[in-house]
Parts: structure tokens; C-alpha cells; sequence
């Protein structure tokens, strides 16, 4: 998952508003594909999903007397279990009176459009030499397990090839 | 040893403006003083009451704003940016009135002001510590050197010039004639005189003076000034006969003149021809004083002198015909200096000061009668000085037709700002081509850049001083002269006759001071005396021996400012003098650059004094024989040209692209982005420093104010989408924030007061209030009452930013039957079309003239895209040809994807070697976790590298096996991928996207508009047109040429062929000729046709059309 909607109730940070919504989108968050569904495939139509599709993340920060750092360990989520993989990662540094107050909207994506969406950050297909064998080798960014990702990305597979199957009346 | 810490040094602590801080510093500390000092005083001449006023002390005060209000209020640069005021501070003079010289009255009075160089030491930033500065807003690191004018930053940039009052001998062919001058361009303060002396082919030699509209004979002036007999005149050139030979035809042709009296009416005929015998006279001795090598004097006292001095032209002249001596060279740096803007400015005080005393004068005499210092102070009119420097530097009109001296400072980032405050533009008119003028000199070593130019018209013309030049600040002459006469050197006058014979000549300061028998040992104890700190280290000292014996040695003295200096380490019996303890301490701090200099290590040379030295490049090569060493072999390049990593493995052209390019592309320009409001601005969102430095980048601040980002880059082809230099961009890259920038363009609008008490509002214009020009409700939507759109509004091209209504342009008088009241007009600002973003930030405040201004800045994120512009650090320029998804695009065996792809063939045509190494260091510094140095010929080298990259288990040519994202098949051949450091420069897609079907069109020639602002149309030109007729598609010309361009009707009489016009009474079209006789026939014809029928009929000409039947 990753966040895809940002609502700034507050910035008085040197971030805009749309860099702000950039930098949330690319935290890695932690996923379970069990519970949430593609916001496309949620019934509720809404603009900002429903508890189906997507997750809120609150951000509520200020400066009071010193310059702070925001990290991503004070998103409060509204599900425990999808949280940043890190809570050391910087989003904004916040000077003095500056204020920071957003709700973010975590949803389901796919990584052909956007880089957000990526479950992996290296995944290497190489020749092992023998004929038509081929190793793969995937290292994840922590959202999901690569076991995960693999099956994942197996079944959708499947789901594709089926599909094709039945377009073309092969099945 | 680390000899690149002094000019760090250098660099850290003169700051990258210093040329222009100095020379503005010294004309406010002593420059505006003497020329106040110049004039002294006014005499009031009126028949009661003489007296005069005589001007003491100049006092510079604080800089200031008076509001309209009258009251007066100290600002920082940043309020004069904003609000759109000029930075200056106001001039006081003190001013006595003296009657029969009895001080009557004394008081000090507001004369003008003066525009303040941000930084200098009249500006009040120049006293803050760096938190300070951030307190107040204002960028540290932000080198001043500038003006600000009607809020708009303006540079005064450094114009290169001839160095006054030198002699150079040059031959020049003139249709198979060979012709020898002796040129000086004689200059005091504010005033220039050349003069040319020449040897044409009959032997006889001439002077040209600018004050005499002919040529005069040379033994009639020196008779004229005070030489009398043939021998003395000869003495005075030369002892020696040969030379003295060369005069006969001279003497011959002014055999009827013996006396100075004679001499003085043989000019005074020639130059005032037919006056009276007085005024002749006494012309003739104004241009032996003011006409003639003014720098020597202007009185008869100097007639002495400039009789010595035009001798030894002579002699130069005539060695050089005899050949003695080599013809100088024009292009030689010790021949030229560069002005910057305290001379500039002194020039146009002077003259807006005289303006102002001359009206004063006129005044008080006008007046007449009333006296005393309250008279005076009415008088004074501090405009005259204001409006003239303020206007000079606004425009860049300095007066005398020297146009575009100043230029708004270039903001695009850091580094293009660095390098405007260092430019220097050559007075030589870029439209002839000069060639030599354009050549890099071999005496540009270290003091021009060799590489940043522009292409084009001004190449050559226009450079960039290097890292390790310095500028001369004048000094004093008499105490240099002091010192030669300790050393023994003989004044013209005092020198006896051998030692005029064999000495040889020193000039100091463009004056002809004596002689000395011992050249070089004088040349080398006043070098000893300059390193023991007795001597000004800008002073440089020369000599130059001739080629043939029987000339005389030289000796240059220069003490004038503008020489470009450069330091050099002095070797002494083969070892130089620094040591690394020195180095140590000037590391620790302990020491400074100027320091050396006193030590006696290091010499500041120009380029006259380095034709003395010999000079070793490094320890290495070092011989007995060397003078000096240079300091660092990286500090010869500019600032641009030295972030570029790894140049001496480039093609040089590559290098001058780079230069040029870099000013281009996106960065951080400064930390004040959030109030700063300049028209037209970028921010690179995550700007990167360079992995591969070079030792200028820290230095300069690059790495606080980065211009790019470090890519990952691979070089191979990409089914063609990257060919003729596009680049293929990683979309997953983008969606991380590669090259994504903001682009700013602030609105403004102020409100003016008009006569008769009517103002500009700032309202929502309403559909009800008659208002003309009413753009329609919705474009009105986003302002709010005030007039101003709120703050964080997204708006597009046509949406008003600034709401403003206007009153009528002309008053007209008062219709009766005009049903609706009096007018409105709207004048409000509206977003440009084709723009879009969201406002920024908006910024309600006052101009000087009290009215309320706006500027709202809109911001545009710019995420990079098919067609945006980017470019390596070695002139390999490209546009996105392409954005691949990332599980399309190569990888290699760990998962590496590049962010870039560049093709092949940008490389072995252009040769910049310089790429590879930095790709592959750039490679390396990303495993070590190390920036690498890739200064030019000192960096790590490619052996090195190959080293790291080696241990880190990768080939040591920064080759990789990678497979295909698509196919996951391996590529046959390795592929060199590595890290790039990569510029998006300011040329987008969304600026220059334009088409058009239908549009306006242009009222005087009913053709469409031109340009993308305009909505224009593309111009169907002639060579299109050429391609349609060679096709034979006739229908299709007259489609695009006639009848979807201008066609219009005009009605033809068919006897006369002149066009017919209508006549409302008859009801038809008359052909005012032929009248009843006339058959009219309509004609189809393009609308800028009959416009040209038009044009031409008024000019007297008949263009008749004739007509007949289609067969």
C-alpha cells in the first residue's frame, strides 16, 4: 500500500503542499493483501475509499521552540498493521511556529503506475545457462514478504493467463 | 604539497565579487571625493554680489528610502527587490560661501544619491555576521557585487579597454605601403586623447591629434614645445645616428621654422586656419597643453616632459623600422585592463555632478540678488544626479553611445550568477570579425578562462576571468618613483649623456621618468624591495630587452587598476620558496594568501612582468633556471568551466559548450525562493551535489547550491528512441522525483494615481458597473474582495490574478446621450496563456510613489517529460525521447536500473572522454561512499578508479554484463553503465508546446499573430511554398496562401486598374477616373496586397491592377 490522497488541513512547512503529498506517497508501507482490496475493485465509490480499500494515516506535527524533524514514525494509522517499514524515514524539517496537519490516504496500487506501488526494490531475472531455465531474484522493500510478492505476482499471472484463455475462447 | 589551499584561500577571503566590491569600494572612499575635488568650486558671477561656493567633504550616507510621506527610512537590499525601489544612499556635501574669501556660511547638503553595490562597504549587509543575514533574509552565501534598480538586480559587467598611455608601435599595410605608427591613447580622468605618430613611405613623420583636423609635422611640435635646435631635437629622440638618420626628411620639411614663436603660428595656421592672429596663438597653446599627451599635464610646465615622451615614441617608431624591436601586440593582456563599476560609475558621477553644479550656477545667477546658504540649498537639484546614475544603470545607456553596460543579473542558479558577476565584455563591436581579438592569447593563462565564451557573435569577445585572477587596485606613483630614485634611476633631466645613450628607459605610470645603465639589476632589486613589502605587491615592474642590441632596453612601471594580476610562487635556485609549514599554517587559519606575498613566497604578476618569468607548472619539471611555479594548474579556468569534472580529457569545444550550457540549467539558486520576486524563476525539487567533484566545488559553493542530480547511466541504443541525442528516462525515476523542478513567474500590479485625482482600484471588476474590456465572471472567480487571488489557488492561463480597474484613457467630453455614466476600463492581470501552477505566494506592499503593488508568484511543478531538456557536464545535451516503465528497462546481474540511457554515437565524433571517467567515478565514489575529485589534471584517474571498482567486484572499465527489462535475455556485448551527474536545463516542453487551427489575427494586415504568447500561427514560409509549387499542388497554395489566410474583395476598374471605392449615395462603387465610363469588377486578393497597393498609392505611386476575363 502506499498513499495515494492527501488531505492538508495545515502546512506552514517550506514543502508545498503537492511535495509534501509526493514524499508521503513514496513511504513504503507495511501491507496485508488479505484485508484490503484495489480501490477500482471496492464497491463504495468513493473519492477517498472506504475501510475496504484504503487506510487513514493522520499526521499531526509542530515546531514549538526548536527546529524538529518529521519522520515517519508520527503517521498515526488508523490500521496497526499498516505502518511506514521504517519510522526513521525524514518527511519534513519544520522550523520554529511552522505547522504540519494532514490526513493521508493509503490505498492498494499497482507499480506500472506508480513507483510507490513497487513491492521490490531489485528483481533480477538472469540465464543460469541451461536451456530455458532462468533464477530470479527479488529483494522487497518491506511491505510485503518476497514469498508474498512471488505468489502474488504468480497469481496474478494466472489470473492474466486465464483471462486470455477465455477472451480467446481457449479455455 | 597542497598549494590548491591558497587559492582557496584567495577565493574564501576576497569572495567571488571582489573586482567589482573593491573598485566600487575605492570610488566611494576616495574616487567620488577627488572628482568633487576636481571642480573645488563655483564662482557665482552676478554684477552686485559676487561670490562663491566652495565644496569641502563628501559624505555617503546609510542606505535609504524617503516615502512619499516624507518620511525617511534605513532599508536592506531585499525591501529594494520587493518593493521595487532602487538600493541607494544619499550624498552629502559640505558647501562653503565665501565672499571676497571670507567664509560667509557653511553646510553640508543633499546633492543626489547614489546607487548602492549590494555587499560593499556602504551596504549594511556587508556588516553582518551570516546569522545575521539569514535573520533578515538574505543568502549568506550571495556574493553582491550588484545594483539594485527599480527593484531589478543589474550588474555593471567589467569592460575590458586598451591601457591608457602606453606607446605601441605597430606597421600597418596600406595598398602595398608600408606605414609606421606610434599610437597613444593619452588619458586623464574623464578624458581620452590619441595620438598617432606615422612614418609613411616618403619618410617623413607626422602626429595626428584629435584637436587638429590635420597632420603636423613632428619637428614643428617639439620645436613648438621648446626645442629649438635641429640637434637637440634629435638628442631627445635618440643618440644614436642610425636612428638619427631616419630623421633628415623630417628636418628638411621644417627648415622655415627656428623659433617655439615660429612653431606655435605654423600650428596655430593649421589648426584655427584663417582666425585672427591672437586666437590662432592661442589655439595653438591649448593644443600643445589640453590637445597633446594630456596625461603628462596640462600646463606649459610639461611642455618639457611631453617633448621627452613623444621623443621616445619616435625612437620606439623608428626602431621598429629599422627592426630592431617586433610591432606590439594589441592582444597582449599587458596591453589592456578592465574597468568595472567604480571607475563606470565615477564616469557618470562626473559628469551628472557638473551637470549639476552648471544648473546650479545658472540658477543662482538667474535669482540674482539674494544670497546665503538657504539660496544655495534651493538651487541644488538632487534629481540631476539621482535620475542619471539611476537611469544609466537601469537602461545600461552610459552616455556617448556605449549602450548595454549593465545587464540583469542572471539568477537561472547559483553558478550562472557566479559567473555574471565575473564576465567581462570587449568594447570591439561583434559585428566585424576581429579575428585576433577573438584568439585566446597565450597571456590569458591564468586570467581568462580558455574555455567559457559564448558561440556565436560575441565569442571571444565576451569572457570570464579565472579562478586564480586578481584584480589590480590602483596605488600610488610618486611613492614608486621615490623608490627608483633610491635605486638609482636618473631622471630625463638629470640623466647625462651616456646614460641617455645606453641606459635603459623606465616609464612608470605611463610617464617617461629617466634612465638607469643597469636594467635588470634595477628591474631585480625593485622585485626585492616589492617582496619585503616596500612596494604595493600590485605594483608590476618589466623589462624588455630587444632583439637587436643596438635598441634600448625598457622598463614598464605600472601601478594602474584594472590589470588582471595572478599569483605565482616564487622559485628560487630551483626550489620554491614555500614551504609545507607554510601551507600548514594557512590550513590551520594561521596564515593568509597575503601573507605570502609578504613572506616574499609568492608574486602577484600581470601579464607584462610575466614575459620576465619563467615559470614551471609543477615541482616535478622544475629546473635552476625557473622564476616561479604556478600555484595551482586547475585555478586557470573560470568558474564555470572548472566544476567540470575531468576536462583535460575532453574535446576543448566540449568544454565551452558545458560552460555556456551550466548557466542553463536548474538548481538551488538560494534559500531566500520563499520571498524572492523575480519574474521568471526554477527549483531543482531534490538537487544533488556532484559525486565526482572537482576542488572549485565546495570552494564555490556548489555543493550548498547544487545544479543537478546524480543519475545512473547507461549507454546503449533503445529501439531508437534515444537517436540524434535523446535520452531514455526511467519512469520509476520521475515517479521518485528525478528532475522534477517548480517554475515561478511572478504577476505585479500596482495602482497609479492619475491627473485629476483619479486612481487604479483593486476591486473585483462587476458585470453591472460598465467597465470595458469585462472579461467574463468566471475568469474573475479566484479573486476575493481585495482584488488579489487567494493563496494556494490553482489557476490557468486567463484567470485573473490581479483584479484592477482603470480610468478612462482620454476624458472625453460629457455625451448627452450617452445612456451609461462614465467608464471603467479593466486593466487587470490575468495568468499568461498556455501557463498554469498555483499561487505561491502573494505580496501586498507599497511603491515609492505610495501607490499599493502587488506580485503574486504562481507556482508550476514541472514533472520531467517527452521533450524536456537535460545535459551531462561535458556539452552532451539531449532531449527525453522517451519514458520507459522501469520493468522495461535494462538491468544488470544486482538489480541496477538505469535512470538515464544515452546513446552510442554521442561519443566518438565528439570525443568527451571526460564522460567515461566521470561515469565511471562517479561509479566508484557510490560503492566507497566517497565524492571523488575530478579536478582537471590533478583528479583521481581512470587507473585509480578501475582500482576501486575492481575491489568492489565490478570490471575496472565500468562495463556490466545487463539483460534486456523486456525480454530478460542477456545483450550480446557488456554494457558501460555508471554515475552521471545530469542537468535539467530550463528549455521545457510545457513552455514552448504551441499549435494552432484558428486564432487572432493582426489588425493592420489581417494575418495571424505571431508568437506562442499571441496564440500566433506558424508561418507558411517560402519554402514550403516552393515544395507545393514543385508538387504542382496549386489548389493547395491558393487554399493555405489565399483563402484560409487574409482574402478580402476590393473592387477594380477595370479601365484604369485602379481600385474603386464605394459611394454611399450612389449606391455603388465609382472609380473616381473613369467615373460613368469605368467598368468595376470585383477581385479576390490577399488583404496584405491591397494593403501594399495602399502603401504604395500613398507614396505617390499608381499601382494599377488589370484586369480581364478568366479564358
Amino acid at each position: 500500500m502506499a498513499i495515494d490522497e492527501v488531505v492538508i488541513l495545515e502546512n506552514s512547512s517550506v514543502l508545498y503542499d503537492e511535495l509534501m503529498a509526493h514524499r508521503l506517497g513514496l513511504l513504503p508501507l507495511k501491507t496485508d493483501l488479505e484485508r484490503y482490496i484495489l480501490p477500482e475493485q471496492c464497491d463504495c465509490r468513493s473519492p477517498l475509499g472506504c475501510p475496504k480499500c484504503r487506510v487513514l494515516l493522520v499526521l499531526d506535527a509542530q515546531a514549538r521552540d526548536r527546529v524538529v524533524t518529521i519522520y515517519s514514525g508520527e503517521l498515526v494509522s488508523e490500521d496497526k498493521e499498516v505502518i511506514p517499514i521504517s519510522d526513521k524515514i525524514p518527511i519534513v524539517k519544520l522550523a520554529t511556529g511552522q505547522k504540519v496537519k494532514l490526513e493521508a490516504y493509503a490505498k492498494l496500487g499497482r507499480g506500472k503506475d506508480h513507483a510507490k506501488w513497487q513491492p521490490v526494490s531489485a528483481s533480477v531475472l538472469t540465464e543460469t545457462g541451461k536451456e530455458d531455465e532462468f533464477e530470479l531474484y527479488i529483494e522487497s522493500v518491506g511491505s510485503l514478504t518476497a514469498p508474498t510478492i512471488l505468489s502474488k505476482a504468480a497469481e496474478i499471472l494466472h489470473d492474466k493467463l486465464n483471462q486470455f484463455a477465455t477472451a480467446k475462447g481457449l479455455a | 604539497m597542497d598549494t590548491w589551499l591558497i587559492i582557496e584561500d584567495i577565493l574564501r577571503k576576497e569572495g567571488i565579487a571582489r573586482q567589482h566590491l573593491n573598485s566600487y569600494n575605492e570610488f566611494i572612499e576616495r574616487g567620488i571625493q577627488s572628482i568633487v575635488d576636481e571642480i573645488g568650486s563655483v564662482e557665482i558671477e552676478s554684477l552686485t554680489n559676487p561670490y562663491k561656493i566652495r565644496f569641502g567633504r563628501v559624505k555617503l550616507g546609510t542606505p535609504r528610502v524617503v516615502e512619499i510621506d516624507g518620511s525617511v527610512s534605513n532599508i536592506l537590499p531585499l525591501e529594494g527587490r520587493l518593493r521595487n525601489m532602487s538600493y541607494v544612499a544619499p550624498i552629502h556635501l559640505e558647501m562653503v560661501v565665501e565672499e571676497n574669501g571670507i567664509v560667509r556660511e557653511q553646510q553640508t547638503q543633499h546633492v543626489g544619491d547614489l546607487p548602492v553595490m549590494v555587499r560593499s562597504d556602504l551596504c549594511a549587509l556587508s556588516k553582518m555576521t551570516e546569522q545575521q543575514l539569514i535573520d533578515v533574509g538574505d543568502d549568506p552565501n550571495d556574493p553582491g557585487g550588484y545594483f539594485i534598480v527599480n527593484g531589478s538586480e543589474r550588474v555593471i559587467v567589467g569592460l575590458e579597454d586598451l591601457s591608457p598611455n602606453k606607446i605601441i608601435v605597430d606597421m600597418e599595410k596600406t595598398g602595398g605601403n608600408e606605414v609606421f605608427k606610434s599610437k597613444i591613447y593619452s588619458s586623464i580622468v574623464g578624458y581620452r586623447a590619441k595620438l598617432e605618430i606615422s612614418m609613411k613611405k616618403d619618410g617623413a613623420i607626422n602626429i595626428k591629434l584629435p584637436s587638429s583636423p590635420v597632420e603636423l609635422p613632428l619637428v614643428i611640435i617639439m620645436k613648438a614645445l621648446g626645442i629649438e635646435t635641429d640637434k637637440d631635437i634629435a638628442n631627445a629622440i635618440s643618440s644614436h645616428s642610425e636612428i638619427q638618420d631616419l630623421l633628415e626628411v623630417s628636418f628638411e620639411k621644417a627648415t622655415e621654422v627656428h623659433t617655439v614663436q615660429e612653431a606655435l603660428v605654423y600650428i596655430g595656421n593649421r589648426v584655427a586656419h584663417g582666425m585672427v592672429e591672437e586666437y590662432r596663438l592661442r589655439k595653438a597653446e591649448s593644443l600643445l597643453d589640453w590637445g597633446l599627451l594630456p596625461h603628462l599635464g596640462r600646463t606649459p610646465n610639461e611642455r618639457y616632459d611631453k617633448s621627452m615622451f613623444l621623443g621616445e615614441a619616435v625612437s620606439k617608431l623608428l626602431e621598429l623600422k629599422l627592426g630592431w624591436i617586433d610591432p606590439d601586440d594589441k592582444d597582449h593582456y599587458g596591453n589592456k585592463v578592465i574597468k568595472f563599476a567604480g571607475q563606470m560609475i565615477a564616469d557618470l558621477f562626473r559628469t551628472a555632478f557638473r551637470n549639476l553644479i552648471r544648473d546650479m550656477k545658472y540658477q543662482l545667477e538667474r535669482t540674482g540678488q539674494r544670497r546665503g546658504m538657504n539660496v544655495v540649498g534651493a538651487a541644488i537639484r538632487p534629481g540631476i544626479i539621482t535620475d542619471k546614475l539611476r537611469n544609466a544603470i537601469a537602461t545600461g545607456n552610459w552616455g556617448r553611445g556605449k549602450v548595454g553596460v549593465t545587464q540583469l543579473l542572471d539568477r537561472t542558479n547559483y553558478l550562472s550568477t557566479l559567473s555574471h558577476l565575473r564576465r567581462i565584455q570587449s568594447p570591439l563591436s561583434r559585428s566585424q570579425p576581429n579575428f585576433e581579438a577573438r584568439d585566446l592569447h597565450a597571456t590569458h593563462f591564468g586570467r581568462i578562462c580558455p574555455n567559457e565564451t559564448p558561440e556565436g557573435s560575441n565569442c571571444g569577445l565576451v569572457k570570464n576571468i579565472a579562478l586564480s585572477a586578481i584584480i589590480s587596485v590602483s596605488s600610488s606613483a610618486s611613492e614608486v618613483i621615490e623608490r627608483l630614485t633610491e635605486l638609482g634611476v636618473k631622471t630625463t633631466k638629470e640623466a647625462d649623456q651616456t646614460t641617455r645613450a645606453d641606459g635603459c628607459r623606465i616609464f612608470v605610470d605611463g610617464r617617461f621618468l629617466g634612465y638607469v645603465l643597469d636594467g635588470e639589476g634595477l628591474v631585480n632589486q625593485f622585485r626585492q624591495q616589492r617582496r619585503q613589502g616596500n612596494i604595493h605587491p600590485h605594483v608590476s615592474i618589466s623589462y624588455v630587452r630587444p632583439k637587436n642590441e643596438k635598441a634600448v632596453g625598457r622598463i614598464y612601471v605600472d601601478v594602474a587598476a584594472g590589470r588582471v594580476l595572478r599569483p605565482l610562487l616564487i622559485v628560487e635556485g630551483g626550489q620554491p620558496l614555500l614551504t609545507d609549514e607554510t601551507i600548514q599554517r594557512i590550513a590551520k587559519g594561521e596564515l593568509s594568501w597575503k601573507d605570502l606575498i609578504q613572506m616574499g613566497v609568492m608574486d602577484l604578476v600581470d601579464a607584462n612582468e610575466e614575459e620576465n618569468c619563467y615559470v614551471t607548472i609543477d615541482q616535478k619539471s622544475l629546473n635552476r633556471d625557473h622564476t616561479h611555479m604556478e600555484v595551482y594548474p586547475s585555478a586557470i579556468f573560470g568558474v564555470t568551466a572548472s566544476m567540470i569534472p575531468y576536462p583535460e580529457h575532453n574535446q576543448s569545444p566540449r568544454n565551452t559548450y558545458e560552460s555556456a550550457m551550466a548557466k542553463q540549467s536548474l538548481g538551488f539558486p538560494a534559500p531566500t525562493y520563499g520571498y524572492n520576486t523575480l519574474v521568471r524563476q526554477h527549483l531543482l525539487v531534490y538537487p544533488q551535489p556532484s559525486l565526482v567533484a572537482t576542488k572549485s566545488t565546495p570552494l564555490l559553493n556548489l555543493d550548498q547550491r547544487p545544479t543537478g542530480q546524480n543519475a545512473i547511466v547507461a549507454v546503449l541504443s533503445y529501439e531508437g528512441y534515444n537517436i540524434e541525442d535523446a535520452i531514455i528516462v526511467n519512469k520509476a525515476a520521475i515517479d521518485r522525483g528525478f528532475a522534477r523542478s517548480f517554475f515561478y513567474r511572478l504577476y505585479e500590479g500596482e495602482a497609479k494615481q492619475y491627473l485629476g485625482g483619479m486612481k487604479d482600484n483593486f476591486e473585483i471588476p462587476s458585470a453591472e458597473s460598465n467597465i470595458r474590456g469585462y472579461r467574463g465572471e468566471k475568469y474573475y472567480r479566484l479573486i476575493e474582495s481585495d482584488g488579489v487571488v487567494m493563496h494556494e489557488s490553482v489557476v490557468s492561463g486567463g484567470d485573473v490574478v490581479i483584479g484592477r480597474t482603470s480610468p478612462p484613457r482620454f476624458m472625453e467630453e460629457y455625451k448627452e446621450f450617452e445612456i451609461k455614466g462614465p467608464y471603467r476600463r479593466d486593466t487587470s492581470i490575468a495568468v499568461r496563456p498556455s501557463e498554469t501552477g498555483t499561487v505561491d505566494a502573494v505580496f501586498m506592499t507599497q511603491n515609492i510613489e505610495g501607490g499599493q503593488l502587488f506580485k503574486v508568484r504562481v507556482r508550476d511543478m514541472r514533472v520531467p517529460e517527452i521533450g524536456d531538456k537535460f545535459a551531462s557536464r561535458h556539452g552532451q545535451k539531449g532531449v527525453v525521447g522517451l519514458v520507459v516503465d522501469q520493468e522495461d528497462m535494462p538491468y544488470t546481474e544486482d538489480g541496477i536500473v538505469p535512470d538515464v540511457i544515452i546513446n552510442p554515437h554521442a561519443f566518438p565524433s565528439r570525443m568527451t572522454v571526460g564522460q567515461f571517467i566521470e561515469s565511471m567515478a562517479g561509479k566508484a565514489a557510490a560503492l566507497t561512499g566517497h565524492p571523488i575529485d575530478g579536478s582537471a589534471f590533478t583528479g583521481e584517474g581512470p587507473e585509480d578508479i578501475g582500482t576501486i571498482l575492481k575491489k568492489f567486484g565490478f570490471n575496472s572499465t565500468g562495463k556490466e554484463v545487463m539483460y534486456d527489462g523486456r525480454t530478460g535475455r542477456k545483450y550480446a556485448v557488456e554494457i558501460f553503465i555508471g554515475v552521471v551527474y545530469y542537468q535539467k536545463l530550463h528549455h521545457m516542453v510545457a513552455d514552448k508546446i504551441h499549435a494552432r487551427a484558428r486564432g487572432q489575427v493582426q489588425m493592420l494586415t489581417k494575418q495571424p499573430t505571431e508568437g506562442r504568447a499571441r496564440g500566433g500561427g506558424l508561418r507558411f514560409g517560402e519554402m514550403e511554398r516552393d515544395c507545393l509549387i514543385a508538387y504542382g499542388a496549386a489548389m493547395v497554395l491558393k487554399d493555405r496562401l489565399l483563402d484560409e489566410a487574409d482574402k478580402t474583395k476590393i473592387h477594380v476598374c477595370e479601365k484604369c486598374g485602379l481600385i474603386a471605392f464605394h459611394d454611399i449615395r450612389q449606391r455603388k462603387y465609382v472609380c473616381r477616373i473613369d467615373g460613368e465610363q469605368s467598368q468595376i469588377s470585383t477581385v479576390s486578393i490577399a488583404y496584405a496586397f491591397k494593403l501594399l497597393l495602399q502603401e504604395m498609392m500613398s507614396l505617390n505611386i499608381a499601382p494599377r491592377l488589370l484586369v480581364k476575363d478568366k479564358v
